[in-house]
């Protein structure tokens, strides 16, 4: 479903993320692992199209997004859950969950309903402001602001930065279930231990290029993480 | 003071405070979702009185006040329009500076415009709105009490377009993180060029309802910008409610100051002797959000 060829990014005169290429399959799991500053940030916003010094092509479905700014990447299926479970803080929930509805056309298959189905935490907080929630009901409003948007593919960023290990857990679940409906995801994760146990793939990347991709099963072999994570 | 005086002063201040807000809102608004300061806000003001005074006085007071205004709107909006294509989209994101000396050199190109094609004099139009009211015993245009009540709706309809409109939630939405709104599926360029486009119209709206209430020169433009900044200082830039307050300080300032004969020659000093103290002791203004 999603497949990225040779994807650059540059800063300026530096070059920080090269030739990232994958393909992630229809209600596959991909991980992209790797240590603080390998690139996985940057990584994600190029395929999204929110850097203006990305090059390479992107394409979901088959059709080609390269050229396309972000508004419209996520118009046709891909969604993007930044890191630090960004939301618009000065909006209420329900807010939150409008602007993606209503920017997403006509496929209305995500409803707010089915949303608090998911996070029923996040129902009685609809008309709270988002920058008054905590981190894991954030996180949670993140996720379903994504969703919102009936995407075909997900990118998440680090989704459990900063949550405690019960709300680890459940995300880990939640990916599970989305995975089930047959979205593709690409999740740049820290928590190996969690990204691992949901994917089916994982791609290490340092210093910006993928160095090894691997079924999840060997890569969880500790002898791989050693060799690759350090730990 | 009798209270006949002090509602008189009392009435001065707010048709001062009308106008004013419908200008400063337009710059506010700007500078919340788009966060450039736009120096040319009172160069479209200006050419907006201008083509309202053009106009009514060709068509005829009443009616053409009302076409006047009509199409100053349509025009200051277009002149927006082309500014943030050509202009605004080059500036965004980099230092203020640049923003600022963007923005001035807009402004100086539509004063030099607005000079060729309307001259240097001085011009008038009739009131559209003529006659006086009497209240308390003293006489009030009865224009001034319908430019209070354009800037009562306009505050009105300026906050449901950003409370109660899909559009204001997404100006909204663009003040706290334009980035991720773009990857949430929505048109950040378009969303911007609406804006701007917007706060020239309301530039243009006060440009307009200002228009038989003074004689329009070519010098109104920075007359009216100062004013709006030291509002916006004042009341908080990028809020609404902010410029509504500010608004009401200046006008009753201005007002007050005037008419008291120990204050008359410093009333405009009170102004930024005002907005100082707020710089000095609340430097983003009495409403205004902190930059991200």
């Amino acid at each position: 479903m999603l497949k990225v060829e040779g994807l650059n990014v540059r800063y300026g005169k530096s070059h920080v993320v090269f030739d990232f290429t994958v393909e992630v399959g229809d209600g596959e799991l991909l991980a992209v692992l790797g240590r603080n500053g390998a690139g996985k940030t940057t990584t994600i916003r190029g395929i999204v199209g929110l850097l203006a010094g990305a090059s390479g092509k992107v394409s979901v479905g088959g059709r080609d997004m390269s050229a396309w700014p972000a508004h419209r990447r996520t118009r046709e299926g891909l969604a993007y859950v930044p890191s630090g479970a960004r939301c618009f803080q000065n909006l209420t929930v329900d807010e939150n969950l409008e602007i993606a509805a209503h920017a997403n056309g006509a496929d209305h298959s995500w409803t707010k309903k089915r949303i608090w189905e998911l996070f029923p935490k996040l129902e009685p907080l609809k008309n709270n402001l988002a920058g008054g929630l905590s981190g894991g009901e954030r996180q949670m409003l993140a996720v379903g602001r994504a969703l919102m948007g009936n995407p075909r593919v997900m990118l998440l960023d680090e989704p459990t930065e900063g949550l405690a290990p019960v709300l680890v857990q459940s995300i880990g679940t939640l990916l599970g279930t989305l995975k089930s409906t047959g979205v593709s995801i690409l999740l740049a994760e820290q928590n190996h231990q969690m990204a691992l146990r949901v994917a089916d793939r994982a791609a290490f990347i340092e210093k910006g290029r993928v160095v090894e991709v691997l079924p999840a099963a060997r890569a969880r072999d500790s002898e791989v993480l050693h060799r690759i994570l350090g730990v | 003071m009798t209270p006949g005086q002090l509602l008189l002063f009392a009435m001065g201040g707010l048709a001062n405070a009308a106008y004013l807000f419908i200008v400063a809102a337009g710059l506010s608004l700007v500078f919340g979702a788009l966060r450039v300061i736009n120096m040319a806000h009172g160069s479209l003001y200006m050419v907006a009185a201008f083509v309202t005074v053009v106009i009514a006085n060709q068509v005829g007071a009443g009616l053409g006040f009302w076409a006047g205004l009509l199409v100053a709107v349509a025009v200051t909006g277009a002149i927006g329009g082309v500014v943030e294509v050509l202009v605004l989209r080059r500036v965004y994101g980099r230092e203020h500076l640049v923003q600022l000396l963007g923005t001035y050199a807009v402004s100086l190109v539509v004063a030099g415009a607005v000079r060729i094609v309307f001259g240097a004099n001085y011009r008038t139009v009739a009131s559209p709105i003529p006659g006086h009211l009497n209240l308390g015993g003293y006489s009030y245009a009865s224009y001034s009490l319908f430019m209070i009540a354009a800037a009562i709706v306009i505050a009105a309809g300026v906050w449901a377009m950003l409370y109660r409109t899909n559009l204001g939630r997404n100006i909204r939405a663009a003040v706290a993180d334009p980035d991720l709104l773009n990857a949430t599926g929505v048109n950040v360029t378009r969303l911007y060029t609406t804006v701007f486009v917007i706060g020239a119209g309301l530039a243009g709206l006060g440009g307009s309802i200002v228009a038989p209430s003074q004689a329009i020169g070519s010098s109104i433009d920075t007359d009216v910008l100062v004013l709006a900044f030291a509002i916006s200082v004042i009341g908080g830039l990028g809020s609404i409610i902010g410029s509504a307050v500010g608004s009401l300080i200046v006008g009753m300032v201005i007002s007050f100051g005037l008419v008291i004969p120990a204050t008359n020659p410093f009333a405009l000093a009170f102004v930024f002797i005002i907005m100082t103290a707020v710089l000095t002791v609340r430097p983003r203004g009495l409403f205004g959000l902190p930059e991200n």
